[in-house]
């Protein structure tokens, strides 16, 4: 099975408050085989899309007004769609973080947050389909606590970042 | 914030099958290497993109000017809008070809998260430093290296004395 017709099976949800950006990763979405990819401009209309089209992977901004991408991963975790306990959305969605923010505090509230994997801001094609990728095809390790169910919050998660020169 | 489990809080650990398992059954196999065929069609649609970035980037990097004497005098609607325009260029800048455009939009946006009173001289000198680098020749790598140790020492020179927001 090839990557673009894994692609072809799958929904994405980009949330982003920058209208050139969603463009740009629509785009290049549309380039790796996905299709009917879903846009929300902010972490409020991001978490509302989840639960109503419930995708395969969501892929973020950190900050965004009002509600931001960290806050919305928390609520996905949280499983705030769910409805009478009933299991509808998937919570442990695999959740990308694409964001300009480098520096250490950033990365720990994402991680704490649940979020899957981090990217920084600008980001290559390369960097993209390899994490896209790997969120997809990597089977994933939740721990569930009384108070957090998410990726590992005490793991080490690694920024990745696409030209190197960016730096704090 | 979430609250993260200590180790004397009792854990459970799950591997839950991938999403393409999940999808397409547990006789999926994940790719050893990136499909070459797929990257160059990603970099084609970047390549398409670029142009009209290009014209784009121009007038973003025009526009910073008219909010830096605002936002220089404690106008919060200025700062947050400048920021909000240079924090889309760092975004942006460096996937279309303008790494250097997107450093000196991550100088300016480290300064205004460091510095509650922010100067417009210093935010001046980041957005001319920008625009230099729109020019032919204008973002050669020790150039850039030179102006972006240059906004350092202009930064501290205008703050000498001053704590950090951060």
């Amino acid at each position: 099975m090839s990557g673009d017709s894994l692609f072809a099976a799958l929904r994405v949800l980009i949330v982003d408050d920058s209208a050139e950006m969603r463009n740009l990763l629509v785009a290049l979405l549309d380039s790796m085989g996905f299709s009917g990819t879903l846009c929300a401009a902010s972490g409020e209309e991001g978490l509302r899309m989840f639960c109503e089209r419930q995708p395969d992977l969501i892929i973020t901004d950190g900050s965004m007004r009002p509600m931001d991408g960290y806050e919305m991963t928390r609520r996905v975790r949280g499983g705030e769609c769910l409805t009478e306990g009933e299991e509808v959305c998937d919570r442990d969605v695999p959740v990308l973080m694409i964001s300009g923010h480098v520096g250490a505090e950033a990365v720990k509230l994402a991680r704490d947050n649940g979020v899957t994997d981090y990217i920084v801001k600008p980001v290559t094609a390369e960097t993209l389909y390899e994490r896209v990728l790997a969120a997809v095809s990597k089977p994933i390790h939740i721990v569930e606590t009384k108070t957090y169910r998410g990726p590992s919050p005490t793991r080490r998660l690694i920024p990745r970042i696409s030209d190197g020169p960016l730096s704090e | 914030m979430s609250d993260v489990p200590s180790s004397d809080v009792p854990a459970r650990f799950l591997r839950l099958p991938s999403i393409a398992e999940r999808k397409l059954g547990a006789d999926y196999t994940a790719p050893v290497r990136l499909d070459p065929r797929v990257l160059e069609q990603m970099q084609q649609t970047i390549r398409e993109l670029t142009t009209k970035y290009s014209e784009s980037l121009k007038s973003q990097v025009g526009s910073l000017f008219s909010f830096v004497e605002q936002a220089g005098d404690g106008d919060p609607e200025a700062r947050r809008q400048l920021y909000a325009a240079a924090h889309e260029i760092r975004g942006l800048a460096g996937t279309f070809g303008y790494p250097s455009i997107g450093r000196f939009a991550h100088s300016l946006c480290g300064y205004m998260e460091r510095y509650k009173d922010i100067r417009a001289t210093v935010m001046r000198f980041h957005i001319e430093a920008m625009y230099d680098a729109l020019k032919p020749g204008g973002a050669d790598e020790n150039l850039v290296l030179e102006t972006l140790a240059s906004l350092e020492r202009l930064t501290a020179v205008a703050h000498a004395g001053e704590r950090s927001a951060g």
